[in-house]
């Protein structure tokens, strides 16, 4: 089993629609609180906060994941987030895909990039006419060959040429792959179509095929692709004919399936607008449906016997997999879907889905809280407001018992992080807040005596009210880091101002764990000490126990954060804005409150 | 600092790069280090594996030729038993290897094989991590444990991949971009190791 690693997730407000409701009303936390001196954590704790509610899963997130909102004052999730996109590109070959061609042509890459269908690994685009080294795994160079061609997966070796496809040229694959079938024929094109029926060797075959069965069986092979543009040929010619109106069930009227109005405002979905027929408005009356397959019908094959036979023969490994079918972009060179057995000698080359670079906006105030720079070659961005230059992050670390009289050090040396917790045995874990903004900031803690759930166990913050430093300049910091001693400026520690500093210096530490006490303390950061007393997991069955949960030995305590400070009136630029620290005539308060939940360790199981 | 005669498990250069003692260096004239590299013990770069045809167009200007072939950029930190090889293919019908360039902050897990043509910056890659031969990771990847990149796969920045074959399975959200940082990572290692900060 993996070693637990202790982790902080932040509640986003937007979990709670009354917070949500609350914070669009007033733009200013501090207003909705106007006095934050009175015991911050009272009234908000009539509504304690559940880490294990199902409702708590959607809204609990790491600090990197959210964003903050610089006119709401406001943490933002990837969930209330509202995102638009960008860019387009395709992340194989990195080309960026103007969203104009998105509607011709897809959401996939039309250039040569393809998956395996078997792994998902990239396939590249190999010469068939050269041997294949067995000594050489590099990829043979396409340059020096002629063709044909195939996709060759570099992971499993999957070829193209399995299910029968091979290229004549080695670019533009996606066109050439568009029209061929697995085996290798190639597709018609409604021109091909028409000549075919022409040709007398198939009018021939054709009535022979019909001669056999019931005559009016008889239908022509569609592919999805030809069957839509049949069927949709067919209904803009019943559209344009104004004698197809009034025979059928016009009682409907507009509602009915076959009624000229609904069918132009669904084909209009599909066909981005270009039925969409002025005329047909005025028309109520129903029109008849296609009958033959050029006009798009299509029966069903209920024939599955080949199906049975083939997997009968090839057994379940040479079914494709739910994983596989999800990847397959939809075909359209495919035949009619009715009655077919899936396997994976069916599956194609998927097309890379493209991928986007999107900014996000304030769900409240819409404001733009991200945005990347539209080109796909830069990581850059115009605007990133991330939650972690405004809130303090919180470190978790475990402390343990080094010698009598209550004398602690890290846990560094003396346990092995991340090992299970002992059920009601007093553990210590040391909190750090770092504080990201260039104010002081006071923070108030409020935790639940006891963690909620079936087994509760005792939490204690030793030291819930503290002040952190302000996160002075950066280059305070790198002369600093230059000059090689006083690492993070430390100021002063709650004990014991010799030695290495609690945790980090390792060995002869001398912090004691003290009600009220800072543990330590550097320039933008402070380190206190939570007590917790683990429940026993013991289940008494016998008196109807469900057995434990997944999850449920993971000791997690909810935190109420309250974080207050002061800055400048009108200084929404709370994270950057250095200067102007000095004029103190405009000042005003500040405030956020959020709640999170520390996951400490695993409790051992009795 | 560094004038002190060298006795630690590190050697540190000029540059600040801190080079483990029992690190196997081959060819380290063909192996290009930018500064405040950490090379941890037992790992391998193939320096010796250079390119045995010239582009042309290095040929053709009749210019030195280039034998590097592998470049490491600033704040890199290769972990113990990782091992760094550049790609090889046959290249107008003979057998070449191609240089392995590697951007800043370019974190390699222990005992992770690297054969791409080129990784970006701020670029993390787990533990048992392989890369196949002439993949591309671009800049501000992360690559969990494990991870099997096949040959030739491209990994657009942003991207957290896993899985074997890799797969996308997330991306790097807006505050994850300081964690790529390596600096104070440098710091804990070497013959004077500071400890993490808090
Ligand atoms: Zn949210
Ligand atoms: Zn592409
Ligand atoms: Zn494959
Ligand atoms: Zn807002």
């Amino acid at each position: 089993m993996a070693a637990f690693v202790p982790y902080t997730y932040f509640q986003c407000p937007c979990s709670d629609s009354s917070t949500l409701a609350q914070s669009s009303g007033s733009n200013s936390p501090s207003s909705a609180h106007p006095d934050p001196d009175d015991g911050g954590i009272d009234d908000d704790s009539d509504r304690a906060f559940d880490p294990r509610a199902p409702r708590s899963n959607y809204s609990l997130y790491p600090l990197e994941y959210l964003l903050y909102c610089e006119d709401c004052h406001q943490i933002r999730c990837p969930r209330c987030v509202a995102e638009e996109i960008v860019t387009y590109y395709c992340p194989n070959c990195l080309f960026e895909v103007p969203s104009s061609n998105l509607k011709s042509e897809g959401n996939r890459c039309t250039r040569s990039c393809f998956q395996c269908p078997i792994c998902i690994g990239p396939l590249a685009v190999t010469s068939i006419e050269t041997k294949p080294d067995p000594n050489l795994l590099a990829a043979p160079d396409s340059a020096s060959h002629s063709g044909p061609y195939a996709l060759t997966c570099s992971y499993c070796n999957w070829t193209s040429t399995e299910v029968g496809i091979k290229f004549e040229k080695p670019n533009s694959i996606h066109a050439q792959l568009a029209k061929l079938r697995n085996g290798g024929t190639s597709r018609l094109t409604a021109k091909e179509r028409k000549e075919r029926r022409k040709d007398p060797a198939y009018t021939s075959q054709r009535a022979a095929a019909g001669s056999e069965r019931e005559s009016s069986d008889w239908q022509e092979d569609l592919d999805l692709e030809t069957q839509f543009a049949n069927l949709k040929l067919f209904y803009q010619s019943q559209l344009a004919d104004p004698n197809s109106a009034d025979h059928g069930l016009s009682s409907l009227g507009d509602l009915g399936f076959s009624s000229p109005s609904s069918l132009s405002r669904i084909m209009s979905i599909y066909t981005g607008g270009s039925l969409h027929d002025k005329k047909a408005k005025s028309r109520v009356g129903a029109m008849r449906e296609a009958l033959e397959s050029d006009e798009g019908l299509q029966l069903a094959d209920l024939d599955e016997s080949a199906a049975i036979s083939r997997l009968r023969q090839e057994g379940y490994d040479g079914t494709a997999s739910t994983e596989q079918l999800l990847e397959q972009p939809p075909n359209l060179g495919e035949e009619h879907l009715h009655g077919r057995a899936r396997f994976t000698a069916e599956l194609r080359p998927i097309p890379y889905l493209l991928r986007t670079k999107r900014s996000k906006r304030c769900p409240v105030c819409r404001h733009i809280i991200s945005k990347p720079e539209a080109k796909m070659q830069t990581t850059r961005f115009r605007i990133r407001l991330v939650a972690g230059s405004y809130i303090p992050s919180i470190a978790i670390r475990p402390l343990s018992l080094s010698g009598a009289g209550g004398s602690f050090s890290s846990s560094s040396t003396t346990t092995v992080p991340g090992a299970p917790l002992e059920p009601l045995k007093p553990a210590h874990f040391l909190l750090t807040f770092k504080n990201p903004i260039f104010e002081t900031v006071k923070v108030t803690l409020g935790t639940p005596a006891r963690t909620p759930g079936r087994f509760a166990s005792k939490v204690t913050v030793l030291c819930p009210v503290f002040e952190i430093g302000a996160n002075t300049d950066v280059w305070d910091e790198a002369l600093k880091d230059s000059s090689g001693s006083d690492r993070d400026g430390r100021r002063r520690r709650g004990k014991g101002d010799e030695g290495g500093g609690g945790g980090s210096g390792g060995g002869g530490l001398t912090n004691q764990i003290e009600v009220g006490k800072i543990w330590e303390r550097g320039r933008n950061w402070v380190s206190i000490v939570v007590e917790v007393m683990p429940a026993s997991l013991h289940l008494r069955e016998d008196e109807g126990d469900l057995p434990l949960r997944e999850e449920e030995d993971v000791l997690e305590i909810p935190m109420f954060v309250r974080v207050e400070w002061e800055a400048d009136v009108g200084g929404d630029e709370v994270g950057s804005a250095a200067h102007g620290r000095d004029s103190k005539e405009a000042r005003e308060k500040r405030e956020l409150a959020y709640w999170c939940v520390l996951g400490l360790g695993k409790i051992r199981r009795s | 600092m560094s004038r002190r005669p060298p006795r630690g498990e590190y050697i540190e250069t000029d540059t600040g790069n801190k080079v483990a003692r029992k690190a196997t260096l081959v060819g380290t004239q063909n192996i290009m280090l930018g500064g405040k590299t950490v090379i941890q013990p037992e790992v391998m770069i193939r320096g010796d594996l250079i390119r045995s045809i010239q582009s042309s167009s290095s040929s053709a200007s009749g210019a030195a030729p280039n034998n590097t072939a592998v470049s490491i950029g600033r704040y890199c930190f290769l972990s113990r038993g990782c091992c760094l090889r550049p790609p090889g293919r046959l290249y107008k019908g003979a057998f070449t290897y191609m240089p392995l360039r590697m951007g800043d902050h370019v974190f390699v897990g222990p005992g992770s094989v690297v054969q791409a043509a080129s990784i970006g910056s701020h670029v993390h890659i787990g533990a048992r991590v392989a890369v196949g031969e002439f993949a591309i990771i671009k800049d501000y990847v992360r690559v969990l444990d494990g991870t099997v990149i096949p040959p030739n796969m491209v990994i657009p920045s942003f991207s957290i991949v896993a899985g074997q074959p890799a797969r996308l399975i997330g991306e790097v959200p807006e505050g994850g971009h300081e964690a790529f940082e390596l600096r104070d990572l440098y710091k804990t290692v070497g013959n004077n190791p500071q400890p993490a900060p808090s």
